[in-house]
């Protein structure tokens, strides 16, 4: 194999796009670390993937008013997911239903209205294909905003984190102590869609909903603490993204695909070797201690 | 006259009126997209009234059809296709739609290209199409002489479904082959005059292998023929170092597919995109691209154009 | 400090009273247990007390007290045992009033979870993760956390399930301690030998009040019988009910 500066650090120096790519890595990492910590424990995993569908109705609303502009369609995008999942969370609270019920009844409503609204215009543009795209198409201003949103992430998240932590903990005492359960889920609502529209506008749905859940994932089987397992998150986020652009850069695999590969590697380690609750620590032999 | 003279006199004017009569009503013409309908426009006149499923701006390669369009190809007297696979969706329309009538393959007699021929060009891709045959470039028309061929078949299916205004139909078949004959002179011309080592190009669709073809344009693109393939950053990357290291100054994106990753291209090799081409459909009708000869000349423009600035 | 009344009270679900008609005065500084059979309508009462479920007809009358001065800890906790935090970090929730939702933690409160984590025999558990915890263990944390709330009332819902008897006796020391200092407590207790060694004062609940006032008088064989006649099950061809306050 030629030297080592030539396989990993090379193609960033040497190409505009690849840098570009990393620094969207770095930051969507960031963000995705500690929100997808917080989906995995609150049992929304699934949540990234039907978020993705919901976006429809209102991308294809700013496609009705405005044509194919980008712009138009991720506000229009963003708008609708965060209608889908604040009603949802609402529900959820105001009724005995569950949030993955009551999310799942209005993510399908939504796709039917997007796709009800597209036929009206009479074409048969693939909007989700136009509006999503690529790691490896990561322009200024896609870069700025998945900064953007990482950064506000990071923020709220460090100032909201006692409540939103008892939210996911014990909801009941929150209540008890008037601590404004509902205004913190919804806060952490709108972060997740933040996230998944900017991840979405600027990298596809596989990396966007990847990056998300599969660090998260891993990190489970490693990190006793809520900030320890986030912080292992965003590291294997970033790792993942690093080797995924580096694969697909040696090797001409797809971009998306290849880093998703790599966390999902990275997650199937975790669960077999991690150091809490994975596989082999169930079946871990060595002397016990003394107390 | 005798009483037999006189009835055979009225019937034959009765079918004579029943001629006219029948003349009165243009035929009705479905057409699959935009393209094979403005050729039919052009050579059916008013003779015809044409309908087309794929209208401008639209993707055919992805196009889902409505029951409104099952009721308009039920009501139609003759349907236009393209063949070679572009239509994947046309067989379940025709059996919805209970057509029972003829069904005209426009690009019959014409040369199919294979994908395969694109082995030789420097990315790796995957067809995203659902070809009927899923290694045959369907884009014929981008060769004008199989424009030709196009013109001629509809023609010849006008005739045999509505023979009375044959002279018609043929008058203008002969206008519109020597306006498609003049434009491929022209079009030689333009590239003629661009030397080999220029006659490249990038585009992110694979829709110019005729165009290619016929002048010797070498054609490279960094994603397969439709948009949900993937791109890998090797393929990018090759791509930007053969335009640096060739100066290949034509890069277009299409309009109906994502720009982004060109533009991205563009950006790092320090090109400027050359504006869109139109491959699959025409643009509405206030657009650059019209009808059939506006798209084809407007592309060739902007190639030529962009070529001729070679570094 | 006031006390809690309740005028006529009637909670449910959909319109099946799980407990009718019930008026009566916890006293301020009172130490009550709630008894009586399953089914009986002691965790529905305690949820009506404690503000989590709306009454289906009467009133609660609180004395102005606040959601905050109400602790409540429940039968069966909603929360997520297999989260990933510390037992120091749970009971430091307790001092919520005073730290609220952003400010940082200092020594004193370090020094105060301590104590309260040695009041409840979990001296040094601060670092392990509540994942981590036995059920008894895990009920002797939320108790530290209780004893922080530092509430006037306090409600507690059959905090001695399946607890092994030393934590028991450990845990009713610490329970002495809040009322000794003056505080309200509600206990919904099953065991009547630990009730009448223990509680001053008892409620005896069957779906509507049986008895309530001094446990020697409340706990007789004839309440009990009464109790043990409740039917359990809901009338789902009840009529609408016209009874007038007892």
């Amino acid at each position: 194999m030629s030297d080592p500066f030539a396989l990993f650090i090379a193609p960033f120096g040497e190409f505009l796009f690849m840098r570009h790519a990393l620094a969207a890595c770095l930051a969507l990492a960031l963000g995705c670390g500690p929100v997808g910590m917080l989906l995995v424990l609150r049992r929304m995993s699934l949540m990234g993937d039907a978020l993705s569908h919901a976006v429809l109705p209102g991308a294809a609303v700013g496609f009705l008013l405005s044509g194919l502009s980008l712009y138009a369609m991720t506000i229009g995008g963003a708008v609708a997911g965060l209608l889908v999942a604040l009603i949802a969370g609402a529900v959820s609270r105001c009724t005995t239903l569950r949030e993955d019920a009551s999310f799942a009844a209005l993510y399908l409503v939504a796709i039917a209205v997007g796709v009800l609204i597209i036929s009206m215009r009479g074409t048969s543009i693939d909007l989700i294909h136009v509006l999503f795209g690529t790691i490896l198409a990561v322009d200024d201003p896609a870069l700025i905003l998945v900064a953007a949103i990482a950064t506000l992430t990071l923020f709220t998240l460090a100032l909201i984190y006692r409540p939103l932590i008892v939210e996911c903990f014990d909801p009941d005492f929150l209540r008890s102590v008037g601590g404004h359960g509902g205004a913190m889920h919804s806060i952490f609502l709108v972060l997740v869609v933040l996230n998944l529209v900017a991840g979405f506008t600027a990298l596809g749905t596989l990396m966007a909903v990847g990056m998300l859940m599969l660090p998260a994932a891993a990190a489970h089987f490693w990190g006793r603490h809520f900030w320890s397992a986030s912080l292992i998150a965003v590291v294997i986020a970033f790792f993942s993204g690093y080797s995924g652009l580096l694969l697909s850069f040696h090797c001409n695999l797809p971009s998306g695909p290849a880093i998703i590969l790599v966390a999902g590697c990275c997650y199937a380690f975790s669960l077999l070797f991690g150091a809490k609750g994975s596989l082999l620590s169930r079946y871990r032999s060595g002397p016990h201690l003394t107390g | 006259m005798s009483i037999v003279t006189r009835i055979a006199a009225m019937l034959l004017g009765l079918f004579l009126l029943d001629g006219t009569a029948s003349a009165a009503t243009p035929l009705k013409v479905v057409a699959s997209f935009s393209i094979l309908g403005d050729i039919v426009a052009h050579i059916g006149g008013d003779k015809v009234q044409v309908v087309t499923l794929v209208g401008p701006d639209g993707d055919a390669h992805v196009y889902e059809p409505t029951p409104a369009d099952a009721k308009t190809v039920g009501n139609a007297d003759l349907v236009v296709v393209n063949g070679l696979g572009f239509e994947g969706w046309l067989d379940r329309l025709i059996k919805a739609s209970g057509y029972k009538g003829k069904i005209i393959v426009a690009s019959n007699g014409v040369k199919p290209r294979t994908m395969a021929e694109e082995d030789e060009h420097e990315h790796g891709h995957d067809h995203g199409h659902a070809h009927g045959d899923s290694d045959i470039d369907p884009h014929a028309w981008q060769n004008i002489d199989n424009g030709k061929l196009y013109a001629k078949n509809i023609a010849k299916a006008l005739i045999e479904a509505d023979p009375v205004n044959e002279a018609a139909y043929r008058q203008a078949e002969t206008a519109y082959l020597a306006e498609l004959t003049a434009l491929a002179t022209w079009a030689g011309e333009q590239f003629a005059a661009i030397p080999d080592r220029q006659r490249r190009m990038i585009t992110s669709h694979d829709a110019f292998g005729y165009l290619g073809d016929a002048y010797g344009i070498q054609i490279l693109s960094p994603v397969g023929v439709s948009t949900a393939s993937e791109p890998s950053a090797g393929d990018v990357k090759q791509l930007i170092r053969q335009i640096n290291k060739e100066h290949i100054t034509a890069v277009f994106v299409e309009n109906i597919s994502d720009r982004r990753l060109i533009e991205q291209i563009a950006r790092e090799s320090k090109v400027a995109v050359g504006g869109a081409l139109y491959s699959d459909a025409l643009s509405a009708q206030d657009g650059p691209a019209p009808t059939y000869i506006d798209m084809f000349r407007g592309n060739v423009e902007k190639i030529a154009g962009a070529m001729r600035q070679g570094r | 400090m006031p006390a809690i009344t309740l005028h006529d009270l009637t909670l449910g679900y959909e319109r099946h009273p799980a407990v009718h008609h019930l008026s009566g005065v916890f006293a301020s500084g009172t130490m009550t247990a709630i008894v009586g059979p399953n089914g009986s309508g002691k965790t529905t009462l305690l949820k009506g007390i404690t503000g989590f479920l709306r009454p289906l007809a009467g009133a609660i009358d609180r004395g102005g007290l606040k959601p905050k001065d109400i602790a409540y800890l429940p039968q069966h906790l909603e929360a997520d045992r297999s989260f990933p935090i510390t037992v120091l970090d749970t009971v430091l929730l307790g001092l919520w009033q005073e730290i609220g939702m952003f400010a940082g933690m200092q020594r004193t409160h370090w020094d105060r979870v301590a104590q309260a984590l040695f009041t409840v025999g979990l001296a040094g558990f601060e670092t392990r993760t509540v994942n981590e915890l036995s059920g008894g263990q895990f009920q002797r944390v939320m108790f530290a956390r209780m004893s922080l709330q530092n509430a006037p009332v306090l409600v507690l819902d059959e905090p001695f399930n399946g607890i092994d008897q030393q934590t028991t006796a450990d845990l009713l020391e610490v329970v002495r301690r809040w009322h000794a200092e003056g505080r309200t407590i509600l206990v919904v207790a099953h065991d009547l030998a630990l009730v009448r060694d223990f509680f001053p004062q008892t409620l005896l609940l069957a779906r509507e009040m049986i008895a309530w006032g001094e446990t020697r008088q409340v706990l007789t064989a004839a309440h009990l019988d009464r109790a043990r006649t409740m039917s359990e099950a809901w009338d789902q061809s009840a009529a609408i009910c016209r009874q007038e306050a007892a």
